[in-house]
């Protein structure tokens, strides 16, 4: 019995992702029992366990089924992308929404599908890669590949919802690395973002971050043609960041810029950090108890129980809670990789470092934001934000990474 | 094809899994900065945050006068608040009507208390009157978050206004809370002058608070670990003073008319009976808020009633100052009660005469003070000289503060040497600068408070005390009557040489057609000496300095009044009904009746000793 647990289950995972879940709703609970918002937990309640039924349903799925159905998924979730710009709810300032009764915010039944767009792009993108045809040194290849990406990157962003939009990026690059990109790809892919990046800081920082960029295509050794052409992407892309960073609304450019400059606003952008940075340095080893944390407790945090659900297990357990946060999804990621290392299965392989690369980005810029080390763009901590439809999404990927394990020797 | 060497290829696979480690390693090593190095400074910050703290006021001590009568008591003060976050503008103009503001100082007052917070109370206009209550109250349900609150304030329940002596409290200006500790809050009221003001740190007692949480907004959301943290404000202590509040009353009753000082002293410790400057103002309009045109008024009103003449003025003294010299003289044996001189009624010093106003004759020292002979004392001065005078003179207290507890005071001025020679240069002036101090005129300046330390010397024998207002204080903390230090010095004169002036003193009051004969009090030997001080500015400043009863002093009396001529004729007679209002505890007499002269004449001399 235990044999065949330990070799076609994969219970690590289930038992870290429960742990999470766990851990999520005590922390929601805590963040909303008494600001009018306890239906809240209730829902929460209620998706998690529809997240575990479609986590079981993930890791039971026909392997090869989920592999043939992965694009008709992918181009599914573009037209719900495209129906949710027209028709979708608008709650703080993004239409990503699906109400379903009542209107939006922690309270309300609703389901975003730019989560499940996340599920569906991994899949897809694995499932190209995983193509006997397919080679990344083609260029054309390559532009297909970065194409089912930006695709609904563009979708989400035209919401706008920058975090989320984020969040394709961060996952496409760890695949192409894993699926034998080379160094140039990659270094194509991030001199761009890096260029990016430095345009927001001035025109002195643009342009240490356009010699970083060019610096980076050099020493990958490629012809001087392509060499030149990813440095002029790089260039656009850079110069035109500026144009975009105008069109955005203006608490997004603010996070950006309160990033920039922490300092400059205690009361704006900056005071959700502030306030964060407080409640968890002041839950100290032993944390505050639970429903003791004062920041917590009296709302000082502002989404608490979405973006800044970390400051929770932060202020109330203290380190010893954070640490075990930290610890769970650190033991989720290496198992993810782990798994990706052992399947034969190209597709599943790809797919399980492209689930483990979303997770990595959102716990890596969540956390790193709710303790003032990135900047605030508004992406969740999965299985700890308030959110539905991210808990099912969330749930449903680690069902995939317990189906890829148990599958791990089929071809 | 895919390169099929690197997918997935174990080199990949640890360059992965270093970049979990490195993220893990980040995360955790923030953690432990912000929970374990920063923990005590966030965790500071977080209870800030989280924790108001509501100021209860204190009660401030009252204040009782020396027979236990409640001289200065606390009553309720009706503050107006307003919760900014609930108050509608629209509603300023109606508010400041009914609050007599200007509705841009309500505007500002709002707009400071939405500074620190909107959802807390915030104290709009102090103590306002049962009428301003009742239309705030009828208008109920269109002031939304407007309320009031009791606080306390100043009563005076006694006649007296003793306004200079008791001082008044004032909102704490930008400039003191930027010097006082941190006790202090914008708006808080604080003594700024007299007793209220010395003894500030004793009367203000210790603030409360009541300690509530407050959600992000700042809106109470409830009692902090259910007022367990919360601190009871503290009473200020009560001041037992010497005041006789009766005769402060009756001295103040008798300057209704004039513009000067009195001053009463009990020349036994130095503890004032009575402080009166005149004019002065109630201070019961300065209880709460002084209203600013009230205020502005007080301070641009000519006869300066806000001035404490009894301790700030610097005039002459004239010859109430003749026993400085007649002390240092006989003190330091230069002349004896034999040594005689011949009054002309004039004195030729260089090309210049000094007059008296009568032709004295033959005196000695005690008739010279008796009939306030100024040749006597012009002569007397230059056998002295100048820097013994100036030692006498600061041997009872002039030239200097006295260290009084009821305010501000002057030192006055005493010249000397010094002080001609850096006024004048060494050498610029003359013995004749002499002759002036010698009967009290010239530059010398005094103030009432130092005479009356003076005068009660001359009644003690020859103790200065430190005046002072407060004896005891009852330390609500201890439970107990704590004394006030008092410190006193000795001028330094033996008993016979005391004795020869004081028998001075007697005789102006008792003797027929003595100078002083209108400070008489019946059945009491009361002792004295009058002043009439030159003023190049009007008319002459009278003075008078005394004591009774002669063989026991228990009162020592200034009177000064500026512009009034004669002492004896005007500031005699109002020293007398102080004494007798004082040492009989009401006002006996009629019509002054003298007492037989002789019996005192006869009477052996006895020096008292302190």
């Amino acid at each position: 019995m235990f044999d065949y647990l330990k070799e076609y289950f994969d219970t690590k995972a289930l038992l870290i992702c429960l742990g999470l879940v766990i851990l999520g709703l005590l922390s929601v609970y805590s963040a909303t029992f008494d600001v009018g918002a306890a239906a809240a937990f209730k829902k929460q309640v209620v998706w998690a366990a529809i997240g575990l039924v479609a986590l079981f349903i993930m890791a039971f799925f026909p392997l090869k089924t989920l592999q043939r159905i992965s694009f008709p998924l992918y181009i599914l979730n573009l037209g719900l992308l495209l129906v949710v710009l027209v028709v979708g709810e608008r709650v703080s300032g993004s239409k990503s929404w699906f109400g379903l009764g009542g209107s939006g915010g922690p309270a309300a039944f609703g389901g975003q599908p730019s989560e499940f767009a996340k599920v569906a792009t991994v899949l897809a993108l694995s499932s190209f890669l995983a193509r006997t045809s397919i080679t990344l040194s083609n260029a054309k290849h390559l532009m297909l590949a970065i194409g089912i990406v930006i695709v609904p990157m563009v979708l989400i962003l035209a919401q706008p919802d920058l975090g989320t939009a984020v969040v394709f990026f961060a996952m496409v690059l760890p695949v192409l690395y894993w699926a034998g990109a080379s160094n140039f790809v990659l270094a194509a892919i991030v001199a761009p973002i890096v260029a990016a990046a430095g345009a927001l800081f001035g025109t002195l920082v643009f342009l240490v971050s356009l010699l970083v960029g060019g610096t980076l295509l050099y020493l990958t050794r490629q012809n001087r043609f392509a060499v030149a052409v990813a440095f002029g992407l790089t260039l656009a892309v850079g110069l035109s960041v500026q144009a975009v960073y105008e069109r955005m609304p203006a608490y997004q450019q603010k996070r950006i810029s309160t990033f920039i400059n922490p300092g400059s606003e205690q009361k704006g952008a900056g005071y959700n950090v502030y306030q964060s940075k407080v409640a968890i340095g002041s839950g100290g080893f032993f944390g505050k108890g639970y429903l003791q944390g004062t920041q917590t407790q009296l709302n000082f945090i502002p989404e608490q129980w979405t973006d800044f659900i970390f400051c929770v297990p932060g202020e109330e357990f203290g380190f010893v809670g954070a640490s075990l946060v930290i610890g769970l999804f650190t033991g989720l990621l290496l198992h993810g990789v782990n798994v990706a290392g052992l399947s034969k299965n190209k597709f599943a392989s790809a797919a399980s470092i492209g689930i483990t690369g979303i997770f990595g980005f959102h716990v890596l810029v969540n956390i790193g934001m709710s303790m003032g080390l990135l900047p605030v763009i508004g992406i969740p901590l999965p299985f700890l934000s308030y959110g539905g439809s991210a808990l099912v999404a969330n749930m449903s990927m680690v069902g995939l990474l317990m189906n890829f394990y148990a599958n791990r020797k089929e071809h | 094809m895919i390169h099929d060497e690197h997918f997935g290829s174990p080199e990949r696979r640890r360059t992965l899994i270093i970049v979990v480690f490195v993220m893990f390693a980040m995360l955790m090593l923030r953690l432990y900065q912000l929970q374990l190095l920063y923990h005590v400074e966030l965790d500071k910050k977080s209870e800030e945050n989280s924790v108001r703290a509501l100021v209860k006021d204190p009660v401030r001590g009252y204040l009782y006068d020396r027979y236990g009568k409640l001289f200065v008591d606390v009553g309720p003060s009706y503050s107006v608040t307003l919760v900014p976050a609930e108050f509608e503008k629209r509603n300023i103009a109606l508010l400041s009507s009914i609050l007599q503001m200007e509705p841009q100082t309500l505007e500002e007052r709002i707009a400071r208390a939405r500074a620190y917070s909107p959802f807390l109370p915030a104290r709009i206009k102090r103590d306002v009157d049962m009428r301003t209550l009742a239309a705030i109250e009828e208008n109920f349900t269109t002031f939304r978050g407007v309320s009031f609150q009791v606080e306390s304030k100043r009563v005076y329940p006694t006649k007296a206004h003793a306004s200079h002596l008791l001082g008044y409290r004032r909102e704490i200006s930008d400039a003191q809370l930027s010097e006082t500790d941190e006790y202090y809050r914008p708006g808080d009221l604080v003594g700024v002058a007299g007793l209220e003001a010395r003894y500030e740190s004793l009367l203000r007692g210790t603030k409360g608070f009541e300690y509530v949480s407050v959600n992000s907004k700042g809106q109470i959301i409830g009692s902090f670990e259910d007022g367990k943290r919360n601190v009871e404000p503290k009473e200020g202590f009560d001041l037992l003073l010497s005041i006789d509040v009766g005769l402060q009353a009756l001295a103040e009753s008798l300057m209704t008319t004039y513009s000067g000082a009195i001053v009463a002293m009990d020349p036994n410790g130095g503890g004032l009976l009575a402080l009166v400057s005149k004019p002065d103002y109630d201070p019961s309009i300065m209880s709460g808020v002084t209203p600013a045109d009230l205020w502005s008024e007080l301070q641009s009103n000519p006869t300066k009633p806000l001035y404490n003449r009894a301790t700030l003025t610097r005039y002459p003294p004239g010859s109430t100052f003749k026993m400085v010299l007649a002390a240092a003289a006989l003190q330091e044996g230069i002349i004896d009660e034999n040594y005689r001189i011949h009054c002309t009624g004039g004195f030729r010093f260089g090309n210049r005469v000094f007059k008296d106003l009568h032709v004295h004759g033959s005196v000695n020292v005690v008739e010279a003070i008796q009939k306030s002979c100024n040749v006597f004392f012009y002569q007397l001065m230059l056998k002295v000289g100048f820097d013994t005078w100036t030692e006498y003179g600061r041997r009872f207290g002039f030239g200097q503060t006295s260290n009084t507890d009821t305010g501000e005071e002057t030192t006055g001025l005493l010249p000397s040497t010094e002080y001609y020679d850096s006024r004048y240069g060494k050498g610029k002036w003359t013995q004749g600068f002499l002759l002036s101090l010698a009967i009290g005129q010239g530059e010398v300046g005094v103030s009432p408070l130092q005479m009356a330390r003076y005068a009660a010397a001359l009644a003690n024998g020859g103790t200065v005390y430190r005046p002072h207002a407060v004896e005891l204080v009852r330390n609500k903390e201890t439970k107990k009557i704590e004394p006030i230090p008092r410190d006193s010095s000795l001028v330094g004169l033996s008993p016979h040489v005391m004795g020869l002036i004081r028998e001075g003193l007697l005789r102006v009051v008792q003797s027929p057609g003595g100078t002083g004969a209108l400070a008489r009090v019946q059945g009491i030997l009361s002792a004295g000496k009058t002043g009439t001080a030159e003023n190049t500015h009007g008319k002459d400043h009278a003075w008078y300095i005394g004591f009774a009863p002669f063989d026991n002093p228990k009162i020592a009396v200034v009177v000064m009044l500026e512009n009034s001529g004669f002492g004896g004729a005007k500031a005699a007679p109002l020293a007398g009904m102080i004494m007798e209002k004082y040492l009989y505890g009401e006002l006996i007499r009629n019509k002054p009746k003298p007492v037989p002269v002789q019996k005192t004449v006869a009477r052996t001399m006895t020096p008292v000793t302190d």
